[in-house]
């Protein structure tokens, strides 16, 4: 049976059956699976290479941590943020300065994120996926707060209703109609900027939990020295709403990096006969090069239904199932299943040469 | 790191002089791709480092009556780059397959091999046997990149010359100079390699006071000449097996063949049944896998490498198809 129908019939065993569906059809498609699908180990080469199709999918919480934060919007219209996030090269900068370019409609480039010092307000860890939805939260409640504050003095100035004012495009508009820039809007606020205090984490629908994903593999196997190269691996994750396509991706890409590295050759290396790390050195600890993580392909899953469960951490899921689509098209390729990783070429020949005897 | 002094020869003789003017503890500084963190991990601790990078006459490659002389300093690269070397294909795959560029720029022929093993008790102290209270720490512990070959003495580890083993099936010779100023000896590379049996030898048979200058190879007129390392990453990496081969042919038959191993013994490993049994057959993809077999036939892997003995007879093989232009297919 196609692995493809075995996860199908499955599905109705996890928490979100249709999203997983709709995920492995776009996945299936990205990687070409109806066309390269061949039974476990019925490889039509007769060589030494033999070549599989894996798949697996993967589920993670990703809930909102509890931060707090400080927005200052200046009387020139620039706007601050103050927190004791940090930036592990995830793009937490990335994502608060959107958050709040886009509460107010104004550039990127007119918010100035403060993170990284104990001087800020108080911030959650790194860690647990939980950084994006910690810090976008109290950003984006602090936002519409001091937003609204600003609306109240434009209401009153331009005499136009309150609530029909919103800001895009570095201005105020009221039912269609520009009512003023925003650089004017923020000039009412005086000589003092105005200051809000953002807290979190709150159940009010900015920010949820739970996500998936489906991963896919194409690999080869050469059977008389136990080595494997990926051709092609594929992503479809969903993470609810996404702040910034881009930096989402680049997550994808760095986990797939990441889970080939630990599915191939990644290992700390403990000897029974000293007790010690013998591997601590990037001559034994082995890392993967350009060479060899293949070609890889992302895409990110937003239909409405996801964008409106809003933000949800991305940071650890997509690292999860690629240990086992790999491993899943390594017996595929081979039809001996390999059942520990990283899938050493030690370990590739062992199981083969298990399988013989 | 422990303070050193450090000399920088401009000539051979100066260099001697250096390495042999008192009781000082040396090490020889070549590209310094392994000196370094051997220094930084104190398993090497020399009172004085002698560089020889400046001494333009082990530097680049020179005709000879009978083949090349290639100086000990000359880095992959300049190899590389060589005209005299384009015939020697096996010497080419290998710097090929050194894959990283940095090592290529710098690293130098003579310091391949010379390089000490990478055996990971070794690099963490426990001398070049990986010995401690007596026992094999090899045996008892991990063991999966050690030998499958020759592994019967004290010396279990592999020997880390990625040239070695090409250089045996080309015959070539060492020009080794020291410990006296006026002494010299050219020394087939075939004798160079030595398994230790204590903790206080080398891999080599150089003593205190002598380094290898040149490498001479002899002519490859009529000879198909090939290396195949298999390599767990695409990127920087060591063996985990290795074969060199060269092969003369008289059509598709065997007229003569030199096959070595690397990776698979404390020394360099010559696979001298393998030979026999080529000569006077046709070389085929049959042949060639019996070859292979033949060449692990009297392996003795230790507890974790069983592994490596398919690995050897499969780079075994590949060596073979590969310089007769036969090789298909292999990651």
């Amino acid at each position: 049976m196609d692995s493809y129908e075995v996860f199908l019939k499955n599905l109705h065993r996890t928490g979100k059956p249709d999203v997983y569906e709709a995920e492995m059809k776009i996945a299936s498609e990205m990687i070409d699976w109806k066309q390269k699908w061949h039974l476990h180990g019925k490889n039509a080469g007769k060589g030494a290479l033999k070549r599989g199709l894996g798949m697996a999918i993967h589920q993670w919480g990703g809930r909102a941590h509890s931060a707090t934060c400080t927005v200052k919007v200046h009387p020139d219209g620039t706007v601050e943020s103050f927190g004791g996030s940090q930036d592990l090269g995830t793009g937490t900068r990335t994502v608060i300065a959107i958050t709040l370019a886009d509460t107010f409609g104004i550039p990127l480039n007119h918010v100035k994120v403060h993170i990284g010092s104990n001087k800020y307000p108080r911030s959650g860890p790194s860690g647990g996926s939980t950084t994006v939805g910690g810090v976008s939260g109290p950003n984006r409640r602090a936002g519409l707060e001091a937003l609204w504050k600003i609306f109240d003095k434009v209401a009153a100035k331009y005499k136009v209703p309150g609530d029909s004012l919103i800001a895009k495009s570095s201005a105020v508009w009221s039912k269609g109609k520009k009512v003023c820039s925003w650089k004017d809007a923020c000039s009412l606020l005086g000589a003092m900027p105005l200051e809000v205090q953002g807290t979190g984490a709150k159940r009010d629908g900015l920010t949820s939990s739970g996500v998936g994903g489906v991963q896919m593999a194409d690999v080869s196997v050469d059977t008389e020295t136990g080595k494997i190269k990926i051709h092609e691996m594929v992503c479809v994750q969903d993470c609810g709403m996404i702040i910034d396509l881009k930096t989402a991706e680049s997550q994808v890409y760095g986990a797939l990096v990441m889970g080939i590295s630990y599915s191939l050759s990644e290992e700390r290396i403990m000897d029974n006969a000293t007790g010690r790390y013998i591997n601590a050195d990037l001559k034994n600890y082995k890392l993967p090069r350009i060479g060899d993580i293949g070609e890889l392909k992302v895409q990110m899953y937003q239909p409405d239904s996801e964008y409106q469960r809003g933000v949800i951490g991305l940071g650890e899921p997509p690292v999860i199932s690629t240990g086992a689509a790999i491993s899943n098209a390594v017996a595929n390729a081979i039809g001996v299943r390999v059942s520990v990783i990283p899938l050493t070429p030690r370990r590739v020949l062992d199981a083969l040469k298990g399988a013989e005897s | 790191m422990n303070s050193f002094e450090y000399a920088s020869p401009t000539t051979e003789t100066e260099a001697l002089g250096f390495l042999n003017d008192s009781s000082t503890r040396t090490a020889l500084l070549a590209g310094g791709t392994d000196l370094v963190s051997l220094l930084k991990s104190d398993v090497v601790s020399p009172q004085r480092v002698v560089d020889l990078k400046n001494i333009d006459s082990l530097s680049g490659v020179e005709k000879t009556d009978d083949g090349i002389s290639i100086g000990a300093l000359t880095t992959l690269e300049d190899m590389q780059m060589h005209p005299l070397v384009k015939d020697y294909t096996s010497l080419l795959d290998i710097i090929d397959e050194t894959r990283s560029i940095q090592l290529q720029s710098t690293g130098t022929l003579g310091g391949d091999l010379c390089h000490l093993p990478n055996c990971w008790y070794y690099r963490n102290g426990y001398g070049i046997l990986g010995m401690e209270n007596g026992t094999s720490l090899v045996e008892e512990g991990d063991n999966r990149y050690h030998a499958i070959l020759g592994n019967q003495g004290p010396a279990k580890f592999v020997n880390a010359s990625r040239f070695a083993p090409a250089l045996m099936s080309y015959d070539a010779q060492l020009r080794i100079l020291g410990p006296d100023k006026n002494r010299e000896e050219i020394v087939p590379i075939s004798s160079f390699y030595i398994s230790p049996k204590t903790n206080r030898q080398g891999n080599t048979i150089l003593k205190p006071g002598q380094f290898v200058s040149h490498v001479l190879i002899p002519n490859t007129r009529g000879i198909h000449s090939a290396s195949y390392e298999m390599m767990q990453m695409e990127g920087l990496d060591w063996p985990l097996g290795a074969a060199a081969v060269c092969l003369e042919l008289n059509g598709h038959v065997v007229r003569n063949v030199r096959m070595t191993m690397g990776h698979v013994a404390p020394i360099p490993w010559v696979a001298e049944e393998t030979s026999r049994f080529l000569v006077g057959r046709d070389l085929d993809e049959s042949s060639a896998e019996r070859a292979g077999e033949i060449a692990v036939a009297n392996a003795t892997p230790l507890s974790m490498n069983d592994y490596k003995v398919q690995i050897a007879k499969t780079v075994v093989k590949r060596a073979l198809l590969k310089s007769a232009s036969l090789l298909e297919e292999g990651l």
